[in-house]
């Protein structure tokens, strides 16, 4: 479980950092400085300066966005050739867990002593807990059979590969279907269950980020997009050019890719749709009405409000869950750890004892001596 | 907690997670205190984060509502000027419609050289009704071209209020359209002018009074616009300072919010590395002492 939180929150975060609010350098700044560009064309309609600059400052949005998006993306990237990269780890700690179950078993048949191969299986078991939320079972004969999702990984000397059953290529590419693992044994193939029953873990903290936090962050951003480029599209074609034409489309949006596909489709900047008459008339109402269109500022406030949400949850759920394996551990360690003090008297108990042995052979020698050397005084 | 029996490792690895768990407190005050700000990141404080981003948002707004009135003060700064210069000007026609009036006293050559000032007081005017503002006459309407009464006397101007947002939901227009004021074509004060210059040249008294009627009947609209130019002046002034003091108390709450109190920030930082040295000692003190130290 804390493996699972802290993955999760280390990723999360990571976005977040992208995010760069709030501040004066983030989208939600541009978005503003695109408004205000509006409103000072509105001042000046008939000047190039003004227009040059509610083209630049729509560049400028155009592109926060796209970067953001850009981070997410990358994000979704790396963590799906992490996925790959666990899911070989935890196949590497199962065929190991299973020799030493076979280790264990022969070595004991013969009569030896384990301990060393024992220490080893556990710490490997614990890394399956963490990398997978496996979760060991001791058998009766002391052979670890471990689960991963309800399904059984290594059973005895026989470890089962996990592998991506689908959702991540090898290369760590999306193949488009949803991420779901398998495990192949000599027991069957049983594709994983999904969701908070499948892998837990770290494997299940970048799953579901995959699957749910991601995606929805980005669709949070596309529709963002999807919205400055649609009101404002709108609104210039309710007006007129420089040239006395209907305005055209500002931004470009495909709807299909997202908000990466966002671009500035304008290049010469008359052709921005800043009168509301028809003719080339220096009125800049339709400039201040663009500039009031669209919800993007809050949706966009709404989604940096969620992302931050969740970090901070994530954090104190971290927090918590490392205190109560704190506990956990200190309890353990009540029950089954070595105390020098302990031992120390121990120690000193056996000294005494030995030197209280060593003290009767003294008295035991000095009684032969007298017996011996004393009390015989015919010879003297 | 009830603590049954204490090993060394219990010791050690609490120690060391205590020792973590301040020294993040202190990354954490670290930033605040470097950065200035307590929120760094939306986690910190999300709803913070919200609160900052609308803030910034009106911040932005009343800035540029701030900027807008200052653009429509220039606006009506000139059209007030323009109107008082065109007040006066008017009423010195009159003045010499006045004096041309007087038959008695005066030669037609006198009327001659008073209707030639009439002219050039037409031309003065002309000049009025075209003044302009950043290059955009201010009477005329919405037009793109830099004019807004040709040389005849009529507007070419295009009609179309020029407005300025200055608060939310609240637009001011800064022009005023010049046929409020100056008339346009045969009904212009050009026309007056022209006509109260034929009538001095032509000495027909009838046409002159009748001028002076029409000049007085100029005036009070001239004057008129001015007052209403000048009322909405007052409130795109007021609108504006409106937007300056929001804009202050503004900055001053999103200050609140993002920003970090440097006094109270480091007494929380001294706290702290007390509070992490004593964590070093104490864990220096446990760490140490075993009950082999003592048997020697």
């Amino acid at each position: 479980m804390l493996a699972y939180l802290s993955t999760s929150r280390t990723i999360l975060a990571r976005v977040e950092a992208g995010v760069g609010e709030p501040g004066p350098n983030g989208v939600h700044a541009a978005m503003l400085d695109l408004r205000n560009a509006w409103q000072d064309l509105s001042l000046n309609p008939g000047g190039t300066a003004a227009r040059q600059q509610v083209l630049g400052r729509a560049e400028t949005l155009a592109q926060a966005l796209r970067m953001q998006v850009g981070n997410v993306t990358r994000e979704e990237a790396d963590q799906r050739v992490h996925a790959n990269s666990l899911v070989s780890e935890i196949d590497t700690a199962a065929s190991g867990l299973a020799a030493l179950n076979h280790d264990i078993l022969v070595t004991e048949q013969n009569g030896t002593d384990a301990g060393v191969l024992r220490d080893r299986r556990d710490q490997l078991a614990l890394r399956l807990a963490e990398l997978a939320g496996a979760v060991t079972t001791i058998e009766p004969d002391g052979q670890y059979t471990v689960a991963v999702g309800g399904t059984t990984l290594v059973q005895g000397k026989e470890a089962g590969a996990l592998v991506v059953a689908s959702g991540i290529t090898p290369a760590g590419d999306a193949d488009g279907s949803a991420i779901s693992y398998r495990v192949d044994a000599s027991w069957g193939s049983t594709v994983l269950p999904t969701g908070s029953a499948g892998p837990g873990g770290e494997l299940g903290a970048v799953t579901e980020v995959l699957t749910t936090t991601l995606p929805a962050y980005r669709a949070g951003l596309d529709a963002v997009a999807a919205d400055l480029a649609a009101s404002v599209n709108a609104q210039q074609a309710a007006g007129y050019d420089a040239s006395g034409a209907p305005g055209v489309p500002l931004f470009t949006y495909d709807p299909l890719v997202g908000a990466a596909s966002l671009q500035v489709a304008i290049t010469d900047p008359a052709q921005l749709a800043a009168s509301s008459l028809p003719g080339g008339a220096l009125d800049g109402g339709n400039a201040d009405l663009l500039s009031r269109v669209g919800t993007y500022p809050d949706a966009y406030q709404r989604l940096v409000n969620g992302l931050g949400t969740e970090v901070a949850a994530l954090e104190r759920r971290t927090a918590n869950q490392a205190s109560l394996s704190g506990a956990l551990d200190d309890a353990r360690e009540q029950q089954a750890g070595v105390s020098l003090d302990e031992e120390t008297v121990n120690m000193v108990a056996a000294q005494r004892a030995y030197e209280a042995a060593a003290r009767l052979m003294t008295t035991l020698d000095e009684v032969l001596d007298t017996l011996i050397n004393r009390t015989g005084l015919v010879g003297r | 907690m009830t603590i049954g029996r204490v090993t060394q490792r219990m010791l050690t690895e609490g120690s060391l997670a205590n020792l973590q768990r301040n020294l993040g407190r202190m990354a954490t005050l670290q930033e605040q205190l470097s950065s200035g700000r307590v929120i760094n990141r939306p986690s910190d404080n999300p709803t913070g984060t919200t609160a900052a981003m609308r803030i910034r948002a009106s911040v932005s707004d009343q800035t540029q509502y701030a900027r807008n009135a200052q653009d429509g003060i220039g606006w009506l700064t000139q059209i007030d000027s323009t109107l008082d210069a065109t007040t006066s000007t008017v009423r010195r026609a009159r003045d010499l419609a006045i004096q041309g009036a007087n038959t008695g006293a005066l030669g037609q050559q006198a009327r001659d050289a008073l209707a030639v000032e009439v002219e050039g007081i037409r031309e003065q005017l002309l000049g009025l009704a075209n003044a302009s503002y950043l290059e955009r006459p201010v009477f005329g309407g919405v037009t793109a071209g830099g004019r807004a009464y040709d040389a005849g006397g009529n507007w070419v101007g295009v009609p179309g209020s020029v407005d300025r947002r200055v608060a939310d939901g609240v637009v001011v227009q800064v022009d005023v359209d010049g046929r409020t004021v100056f008339g346009d074509g045969a009904s212009s004060v050009f026309a007056e002018l022209d006509a109260l210059a034929a009538a001095l040249r032509a000495g027909d008294t009838a046409a002159i009074g009748a001028s002076i009627d029409v000049l007085r009947a100029r005036e009070d609209t001239v004057t008129g616009a001015r007052a209403v130019a000048g009322t909405r002046y007052q409130r795109i002034e007021q609108s504006g300072l409106a937007a300056d003091d929001a804009k202050i108390s503004l900055e001053n709450s999103l200050s609140t919010i993002e920003n970090a109190d440097l006094a109270e920030t480091t007494v929380h930082l001294k706290l702290q590395e007390v509070a992490y040295q004593a964590a070093l000692a104490a864990t220096a003190r446990v760490m140490q002492p075993s009950l082999l130290d003592f048997l020697r």
